[in-house]
C-alpha cells in the first residue's frame, strides 16, 4: 500500500491503523479544529496559485471552497443550540471515484473539518489534477501542526479486498463514491455494528430553460447561459453525475423552437472559442449512443453539428435517457410547464440546472417533487460546483455526531 | 460460379453496388424497425436515392454489440454468431438459412482467386482443441472452423497443449510438401509457431499458400510489419505466396484479401471500402488516412451492409494494383473513448 499523504514509505493496513489509533499531539481534533482550518487555508492558497489554477481550473474551484471565509460559513451552519454538542464520528474511510479527479478532496476536507481521522483510498488510475492535489497537500504539510500528518492519511492500493475489508471493519463511517457498482461491491465488506455508510450511487442530471425567461434575457445573459452550459457539460466529458444529460425548454412551443436555434448557435460559438476538439473515438461513441436511442424508439431526429454537438429530439420527455451518451450529446424536449417535469423525475435524478425561472417557481417545483428526486437546483454554470449539501446529505452533519447534555 | 470476384473496375463496381445497396437499404428498413428508426431520425426518407456509395448511411459497427439488429423474423433465425473483443458485450449477428449458405460460398469465391478450384492439403497453425473441445468458442475457433472447409487432409501445427508439434508439421510436408498446399492461421501465431519453427528446422514451405489474419499489434511490438513478415518467410522458408486478409464477423463472408505483391488489400466485387475523415466524416482522397467503412452486399438478414469500423486505414490507389478496384491498408485501431465521471470507483479497479 502506497502512502500518498503524508508521502512516505509503503505501509500495510495494520500499521496504518495502529498509527491512526495513537493519541494525537496537542490533543484530539474537534469539530472545526483550528489546526485543520489552518492546514486547509494553506492548501487553498497553493491550489489558487496562478500556475496551478491555469493548469487545472477545477482545482481553483476547490481552492475557493477551502478558503477561510467559506469554511467559517460551513461551520456556522452546523452550530448547535445550548445543551447539544457536536463531535467527530471518529475514523472515516473514503472510497472516492477514480475519474473525477478532485471530489475526494471535498469529501475528505469536510470530514477533516468535522475533526475525524481519515483514510482516503486514491485510485491507482488517478492522474492529472489528483496528482497535483496530492503534491499540494504534501507541500502544505510543511507549515501544518503535526496532528494533521498524524490523523489524515491518503493511500493507493490495487484492488485488494483484504485492505478494503480491514479499513471497513475499523472505521466509524464509510464514504463510498463511484456509482451503483462501487457501492454494491464495497458494501459486501462488513462495517462495525455502530458504523454506517454514506453512499453516492449513480445519478442523472438535467438542465431546463424557461422560454419566457430566455425571451426576457439580454444577449449577454444568453451568452452566459451558453458558457455555463458548456462548462457544466463538457468539463468532465459530460460524465459527472451533475452534468446535464438532457436539456428541457419549458414554455410555449414556438418560443422554445426559436430559443433552441439561438442557443445552438451560441453554444457553437463557445465551443469554437474554447477550441474544443472531440476525438474521433468519442465521436463514434456519440453516434453509437445516439443511434441507439433512436433505434429504441426514443428519438425522432438526431442532428450533428460537427463532432462537438449532437442533439436528439425525444419522442416523449419521459423517455429521457439517463445513461451517458458521450460528450456533447443532448436529448432535447419541450415541456409546457415545470409540473410536467414532476411526473418524470426519479430518485436517481440529482441536479437540475435552471435558467430563467423565478425563485418561487423553483421552490414550487421542489415542493411538488417533495424530495422524491432532484437534490439540487442550481443556475447554469454551477452544476459541478461542490457544496457541503450533496445528494441530499448535509455532509458536515453526516461526518459528526451529537451529544446532548441536560442538567 | 467459376468467374472471378476480382474482375470489375472501380467504376463498374460502384455502379452495380449502388443499385444493390440502395435496394438492400430499403430491404432492411422494411424488415428492421430499429434500422428504419435510425435512418428516419437522420432525416433519410424511405425510397431515397443515393448518388454514390459514400452517400449511403452507415452504422457504427459497435451497434451490433449494443442492439439486436436483424432483418428477419425470430422464427427464421438459423444461426446467431457472436464475437467479442477483449472488452464489453459481444456482437450478435443473426443469420437465416440463406445468409448462412451465402457467406461461405462468397468467402470461397474470394479465396479461389489465390487457392484455385481444388481443395488443397491444409496445415492449420493452431491447435485442434480450438475447435474440438470448444473450450472457448472464440473468434479464433470460428475462424479456424470456417476456413477448414477450404482444405483437406488437415494437420494441426500445435498439439493440444498449444506446443509446436514439429513432427506433425514435418509429416505433413513429407506427404504434401511437393504439391501446392494451404496454410492458415492467425498472424501472430503463424509467426510464432510456424515461421520460428520452420526456420529452426529448415522446413521448406515453398509450395505453400499462406492465408492469415488477425492484426499486427503483437508483431509490431517485436518490430515485424507486413513487409518484414513477407521478406523473412521468403528468405528463411521459401514461402512467397502470402495473403493477409481483413474481415469482421459483422460482415461475415466478406474478406478483403492481400494481393500477390503484398502490402495492399483488395475488395471482392460485392464489397468496397471508403476511408472517412474523422472530423468531417467525408470520404478521404487516395493517400489520406481515416476511419474505414466497409460495404458489402452479403448482409441481408441483418443491416450490416454499410458499416463504420473502429479501424484506421488508407487507400493507396484505385485500379492500379494486382486486381482492379481500391487497394488499401489497415493502419491500426481507434483508441477507445473513455469517459471521466463519477461512476466507477471500483469497477475501474476491477479492470486495472
Amino acid at each position: 500500500m502506497k502512502r500518498r499523504f503524508p508521502a512516505g514509505p509503503d505501509t500495510d493496513v495494520d500499521s496504518l491503523l495502529a498509527d491512526l489509533g495513537r493519541e494525537p499531539e496537542g490533543g484530539r481534533l474537534k469539530v472545526g479544529d483550528e489546526r485543520v482550518v489552518d492546514f486547509l487555508r494553506v492548501l487553498a492558497r497553493k491550489l489558487l496559485a496562478p500556475a496551478m489554477a491555469r493548469r487545472y481550473p477545477e482545482l481553483a474551484s476547490l481552492g475557493f471552497f477551502l478558503r477561510r471565509g467559506e469554511i467559517a460559513k460551513v461551520l456556522r451552519a452546523v452550530e448547535t443550540p445550548p445543551g447539544v454538542l457536536r463531535f467527530p464520528r471518529g475514523l472515516v474511510f473514503h472510497v472516492p471515484p477514480a475519474n473525477v479527479d478532485t471530489i475526494f478532496v471535498y469529501s475528505w476536507a469536510l470530514s477533516a473539518l468535522a475533526g475525524n481521522r481519515n483514510v482516503v483510498r486514491i485510485s491507482p488510475r488517478s492522474a492529472g489534477a489528483a496528482e497535483a492535489v496530492v503534491e499540494a497537500l504534501n507541500a502544505a504539510l510543511a507549515e501544518a501542526h503535526p496532528v494533521v500528518a498524524q490523523t489524515q492519511v491518503m493511500v493507493t492500493y490495487d484492488r485488494d479486498d483484504k485492505i478494503t475489508a480491514a479499513l471497513s471493519a475499523a472505521c466509524d463511517l464509510r464514504v463510498i463514491w463511484g456509482g451503483d457498482r462501487a457501492v454494491t461491491e464495497v458494501r459486501t465488506m462488513p462495517l462495525a455494528p455502530h458504523a454506517r455508510d454514506v453512499t453516492f450511487p449513480d445519478r442523472a442530471s438535467f438542465a431546463a430553460i424557461s422560454v419566457a425567461g430566455w425571451e426576457k434575457a439580454t444577449p449577454e445573459q444568453r451568452r452566459d447561459v451558453a458558457v455555463g452550459f458548456y462548462n457544466d457539460s463538457y468539463w468532465f466529458d459530460q460524465a459527472a453525475c451533475s452534468s446535464p444529460r438532457a436539456l428541457f425548454w419549458v414554455g410555449d412551443a414556438a418560443g422554445a423552437q426559436a430559443g433552441r436555434e439561438e442557443f445552438r448557435g451560441l453554444l457553437a460559438d463557445v465551443i469554437a472559442a474554447k477550441e474544443l476538439v472531440v476525438e474521433p473515438a468519442m465521436a463514434v461513441q456519440k453516434r453509437v449512443s445516439a443511434y441507439g436511442v433512436a433505434a429504441d424508439g426514443h428519438a425522432t431526429s438526431i442532428r450533428f453539428d460537427g463532432n462537438a454537438v449532437a442533439t436528439l429530439e425525444l419522442t416523449a420527455p419521459q423517455d429521457v435517457p439517463r445513461e451517458w451518451l458521450g460528450v456533447g450529446t443532448f436529448p432535447l424536449a419541450t415541456l409546457s410547464s415545470l409540473s410536467e417535469l414532476v411526473d418524470m423525475v426519479q430518485r436517481k435524478d440529482q441536479t437540475l440546472s435552471a435558467f430563467g425561472f423565478s425563485r418561487d417557481e423553483l421552490e414550487q417545483l421542489a415542493h411538488d417533487l417533495a424530495g422524491r428526486g432532484i437534490d439540487r437546483i442550481v443556475p447554469f454554470g454551477s452544476a459541478l460546483a461542490f457544496s457541503e449539501h450533496w445528494d441530499g446529505y448535509d455532509l458536515l452533519a453526516e461526518f459528526s455526531r451529537l451529544v446532548t447534555v441536560q442538567v | 460460379m467459376s468467374e472471378s470476384v476480382f474482375g470489375r473496375s472501380q467504376v463498374e463496381r460502384e455502379a452495380a453496388l449502388l443499385t444493390e445497396l440502395t435496394e438492400l437499404t430499403e430491404h432492411h428498413r422494411a424488415n428492421s424497425v430499429q434500422y428504419d428508426r435510425i435512418l428516419s431520425s437522420l432525416g433519410i426518407e424511405q425510397g431515397q436515392r443515393f448518388d454514390s456509395l459514400a452517400e449511403l448511411p452507415w452504422l457504427p459497427v459497435r451497434m451490433f454489440k449494443t442492439h439486436e439488429l436483424k432483418s428477419i423474423p425470430d422464427d427464421e433465425v438459423f444461426k446467431v454468431l457472436t464475437s467479442s473483443g477483449t472488452t464489453g458485450d459481444p456482437s450478435r449477428i443473426y443469420l437465416d438459412k440463406d445468409a448462412a449458405a451465402v457467406q461461405p460460398r462468397m468467402l470461397g469465391a474470394t479465396l479461389r482467386e489465390v487457392l484455385g478450384g481444388k481443395r488443397l492439403p491444409m496445415l492449420m497453425v493452431d491447435t485442434i482443441s480450438i475447435i474440438k473441445n470448444r473450450r472457448s468458442f472464440s473468434a479464433r475457433g470460428a475462424g479456424v472452423l470456417g476456413m477448414a472447409n477450404f482444405g483437406r487432409a488437415h494437420v494441426y501445427a500445435l498439439d493440444e497443449n498449444d506446443q509446436p508439434d514439429v513432427e506433425a508439421v514435418k509429416g505433413f510436408l513429407e506427404k504434401h510438401g511437393n504439391e501446392p498446399f494451404l496454410i492458415f492461421g492467425f498472424t501472430f501465431m503463424v509467426w510464432q509457431y510456424l515461421y520460428e519453427v520452420a526456420k529452426e528446422h529448415k522446413l521448406d514451405l515453398s509450395n505453400g499458400i499462406l492465408i492469415h489474419s488477425g492484426g499486427w499489434k503483437k508483431l509490431i511490438d517485436i518490430a515485424v510489419d507486413n513487409g518484414e513478415f513477407r521478406r523473412r518467410f521468403a528468405q528463411d522458408t521459401g514461402l512467397t505466396r502470402i495473403h493477409n486478409y481483413y474481415g469482421m464477423i459483422e460482415q461475415i463472408g466478406t474478406v478483403f484479401l492481400e494481393g500477390e505483391s503484398g502490402n495492399s488489400l483488395y475488395c471482392p466485387e460485392f464489397a468496397d471500402v471508403i476511408i472517412r475523415n474523422p472530423d468531417t466524416w467525408e470520404e478521404q482522397p487516395v493517400g489520406e488516412p481515416g476511419v474505414i467503412e466497409v460495404i458489402s452486399t452479403l448482409p441481408r438478414s441483418y443491416p450490416g451492409h454499410v458499416l463504420l469500423t473502429e479501424d484506421l486505414g488508407v487507400v493507396h490507389g484505385i485500379d492500379d494494383g494486382d486486381w482492379p478496384g481500391k487497394r488499401f491498408s489497415v493502419l491500426g485501431r481507434l483508441p477507445r473513448a473513455e469517459a471521466r465521471g463519477c461512476s466507477d470507483t471500483f469497477s475501474g479497479a476491477v479492470a486495472s
